[in-house]
């Protein structure tokens, strides 16, 4: 299989990743896959980062991503995901929002806010997802996600939500991406948050920050 | 007078935080991260953190560890408030070093019955 360069070589930035470059030459894809399990740290992201001139590289760095500990190796693999995008990489970071590892979800949901279009189709399977923690994670996607339809998206989520973080979750950011054309949809859920202190502050809270803007505006 | 800082980076949970733990009488300082929360640590003394899990840039867990590591910061305590209601969550929550765990939405009382034992005092007595 022919492997596709993607991208400018990158130098290595370290005496044990300039050895392992070999002189001059551009490591090879092979080499780097090997160095991506390398005892060494700095190898491993070393190659992690070399690896987003590769499009085929995605399966390899989803793998070794699952098994590291190093924070730098994991921001390096990241960043060559960021790099390579594609549905390949938007479906298997979605896949990672249920790791247990707090880190690794933050960081999926900050890369997913950057790729609207590739996320796109996927944010309505994920708004319906049957775990609320999932449901909550793709509401953290909208909440910086430069796509038209995000605003309709929240929208949904307050019609049609009945757990009770989710449905907090979409009111917190309404705050500060609500419009006043939303205030009917708004007060219409005063009843159903009545019983719930949270949810009841932070409707009014929401509403209140809408109308000063629009006031002000 | 006790502080206590509040890390959400949900704004309506920071407001709805800081209203309940002002009702008590206590002063709150606010971080909308892990990372502002410690150079917030650094520049003030506070008697209790509320930290949320899941935030941007540092998370709760990672937080907490950081906070347990520094001598200055270590005897805080600190109640780990979040969505994730399972044993394996509050374990986490645990094993990194919070004193508390509460799971969100937060029970107004059951937050203020808990800070006011933990700083000791009633609002009366300030």
């Amino acid at each position: 299989m022919a492997l596709k360069r993607v991208q400018t070589h990158v130098q290595p930035t370290s005496v044990a990743t300039a050895d392992a470059a070999q002189g001059d030459q551009a490591p090879d894809w092979q080499t780097l896959i090997a160095h991506l399990q390398d005892p060494q740290a700095h190898t491993r992201r070393w190659a992690a980062r070399e690896l987003a001139n590769f499009v085929h590289s995605v399966p390899h760095l989803f793998t070794q991503l699952d098994r590291e500990t190093d924070l730098k190796v994991q921001e390096a693999i990241f960043c060559s995901l960021q790099s390579l995008g594609g549905p390949q990489v938007v479906e298997g970071l979605i896949a990672r929002l249920n790791s247990d590892d707090a880190g690794i979800r933050n960081t999926v949901i900050e890369i997913l806010q950057t790729l609207p279009e590739e996320v796109a189709p996927h944010i309505q399977d994920l708004l319906a997802h049957t775990n609320p923690d999932i449901r909550i994670f793709a509401i953290d996607i909208l909440q910086l996600l430069a796509h038209p339809c995000a605003p309709e998206w929240l929208l949904h989520v307050l019609a049609q939500e009945q757990h009770p973080n989710v449905l907090g979750t979409a009111i917190d950011r309404l705050l500060e991406l609500g419009t006043p054309e939303m205030l009917p949809q708004l007060n219409a859920l005063q009843a159903r948050v009545a019983q719930t202190p949270y949810l009841k502050f932070a409707l009014d809270a929401a509403i209140q920050r809408i109308e000063d803007t629009s006031n002000a505006g | 007078m006790k502080q206590v800082l509040i890390v959400d980076d949900a704004v309506t949970v920071r407001l709805y935080h800081r209203h309940l733990i002002t009702e008590l009488g206590y002063p709150t300082s606010e971080a909308e991260n892990g990372v502002e929360a410690l150079e917030k640590a650094m520049q003030a003394s506070f008697a209790l953190m509320l930290v949320d899990v899941n935030m941007p840039k540092m998370d709760g867990y990672r937080f907490i560890e950081e906070v347990r590591k520094n001598p200055d910061l270590q005897s805080i305590p600190i109640i780990m408030i979040s969505t994730e209601s399972e044993a394996k969550d509050i374990q986490k929550a645990y094993s990194v070093g919070a004193n508390f765990y509460l799971i969100k939405p937060t029970d107004p009382k059951r937050l203020q019955d808990l800070v006011t034992l933990i700083l000791g005092q009633s609002k009366q007595e300030i």
